[in-house]
């Protein structure tokens, strides 16, 4: 266990000096989440069924999912690219601690995202939090590991950073647009929001945004990220080298 | 150990056999490792160097053959092993941005009897770059933080894989002189090569493998002592030679080989004598006839059966 310890200390050491990550993980949210809330505070329009949790959500969903499919397959591919891993595995310690000590560092850092863009909505553009704590709680975690277990799917597969970094890429727009990023509320054609409940991107952003309204997400949302995290996870696990 | 090896023997190697798909890469090698000698490993790129000391890490699973160390199989006893042997690999990197002080207290921490990293720092000459970040080190500092991040957990054996590749002559030399040093402290070294005269500098002992096979074995002037007693001798024809094993039947001849119509053959002391006497008893001549004396890189061509430049 100290060993793991020990190389989530590193490992988030390092996380922290390298700014770009920093910058798109938290900044871009947070950035977002100003803009919007400075330009259409002050007139929701109440026929497009966009609820308020929606910019907040959006912010969060955004962030972590740049957790889940940028940082982490890119700092695990790089490392596999480089022999980090290769190294690693002439010690006692097995490359598995590794990736525990990557996955809780990144866990750690979508709490923090969470917690920055709650405390920058209430604080500056008085938005509410959410009224179901434990509902919000259980989607908001739901959510991180399933957009992590897509980054350890992708690190698994991919042999180099920039092959890690083109593959988040290409999944996560579509993500975006499935989880109606540039569609929220009534805007989505009804036809396709079947897809927005259950992409995990947008069954995220959807369960906290029910959470945010005091109910438990809907059941389609919460098996959609549980079947997301058991098939990504299990691929992974198979093959990961 | 059931093999009837020397008490000092610290690595056996018996009949080691390793495929991957349809490629060879290693052969059939034997070899062993005496405790505290600095023992090369030299050989052309793809001669299976890499992956026989692979096999000793435990790194690989042979296919076929045994390898011990101090008594173990390193693939059963994955766990004895990475504390017994500390090894720098080709090509394994750092993340760019950990400093040469974080990673070597890092790897420390995965070990139960660590050496201490300051100490480490200080003998590799790395005190003052120990803030610096890995990717701002010059490939001499990479190198030596690499060789740092082998000994931190105190190990008997250390695998040191092409060490000096990529640097220039002065970093080479004073590589060199800390190997030797490391070797002083009781910490036993396989030095794995494509440079002959870095063997010839730093090892007391050198298999010299090709073709996934140990072609020699033995001190380095020992090599060289059997590449001087051969003798070469070039010549042209004054008629055609129709068969070529007249020359490569005698005892006398090692090689025969030819080169724009002109004979190269090598052998013993007596080559000379050997083959003029039979060319005449052919009714043939021997025309600009030529004994060459023998360099080490004749000595290693003979060896391995064919040039190392290619290897660079």
């Amino acid at each position: 266990m100290s060993q793991t310890l020990s190389l989530t200390r590193i490992e988030s050491k390092l996380f922290v000096r390298d700014w770009t990550g920093l910058f798109f993980v938290f900044v871009l949210p947070l950035g977002l989440l100003t803009i919007f809330s400075l330009i259409g505070g002050d007139n929701p329009n109440p026929d497009d069924g966009i609820p308020p949790s929606f910019l907040p959500t959006m912010a969060i969903g955004i962030g972590i999912a740049l957790l889940g499919m940028a940082t982490l397959p890119m700092i695990l591919a790089g490392y596999r690219e480089k022999g980090v891993l290769r190294r690693l595995s002439t010690t006692p310690v097995k490359p598995v601690k590794l990736l525990v000590a990557q996955l809780l560092l990144h866990l750690v850092a979508a709490a923090l995202v969470i917690g920055v863009i709650l405390g920058a909505g209430a604080l500056f553009f008085d938005a509410a939090l959410p009224s179901a704590p434990l509902p919000f709680v259980v989607a908001a975690a739901l959510y991180s590991i399933a957009l992590l277990s897509i980054g350890l799917l992708i690190a698994a597969l991919v042999s180099t950073a920039k092959a890690a970094s083109v593959v988040g890429n290409i999944l996560l727009f579509p993500s975006m647009f499935f989880a109606g990023v540039w569609t929220p509320g009534d805007v989505m054609p009804e036809s396709i929001r079947w897809l927005r409940d259950v992409t995990p991107m947008g069954a995220g952003m959807t369960s906290m945004q029910d959470a945010w309204s005091g109910q438990w997400p809907g059941t389609v949302s919460l098996i959609a990220l549980v079947v997301a995290i058991a098939g990504c996870l299990a691929v992974a696990a198979r093959f990961f080298r | 150990m059931p093999e009837n090896t020397a008490a000092e023997d610290l690595v056996v190697v018996r009949n080691l056999r390793k495929t991957y798909g349809a490629t060879v890469a290693v052969d059939d090698v034997s070899l062993s490792v005496r405790s505290g000698e600095i023992f090369g490993v030299l050989g052309p790129n793809g001669a299976g160097k890499t992956t026989t000391v692979e096999s000793i890490a435990g790194l690989r699973t042979p296919d076929s053959g045994t390898v011990r160390v101090a008594g173990l199989d390193p693939h059963t006893h994955r766990g004895e092993i990475t504390a017994l042997i500390g090894v720098q690999l080709q090509a394994s990197e750092l993340p760019d941005k950990i400093k040469a002080r974080e990673a070597l207290q890092l790897y420390a921490s995965f070990y139960p009897e660590p050496r201490d990293p300051a100490e480490l720092l200080e003998l590799l000459g790395l005190t003052k770059v120990q803030d610096t970040p890995f990717a701002k080190l010059s490939g001499g500092q990479k190198q030596r933080l690499s060789i740092a991040l082998a000994l931190v957990g105190n190990p008997r054996i250390a695998i040191l894989d092409e060490l000096t590749t990529g640097l220039d002559p002065q970093a080479r030399r004073d590589t060199w002189e800390l190997v030797r040093t490391i070797r002083d402290t009781g910490v036993t070294i396989i030095l794995v090569t494509h440079f002959m005269e870095e063997a010839e500098n730093l090892c007391d002992r050198i298999a010299i493998i090709d073709g996934g096979r140990v072609v020699a074995l033995d001190t380095p002037a020992g090599l060289v002592d059997a590449a001087r007693s051969e003798q070469r001798i070039t010549f042209r024809l004054s008629g055609a030679l129709a068969d070529e094993t007249v020359l490569t039947s005698l005892a006398a001849v090692s090689t025969v080989s030819t080169d724009n119509g002109r004979f190269v053959v090598t052998g013993n002391d007596d080559v000379l004598v050997a083959v003029v006497t039979t060319l005449a008893a052919h009714g043939l001549t021997p025309i600009d006839l030529h004994t060459e004396q023998t360099t080490l890189d004749d000595a290693f061509l003979l060896l391995a059966g064919r040039n190392f430049e290619g290897a660079n």
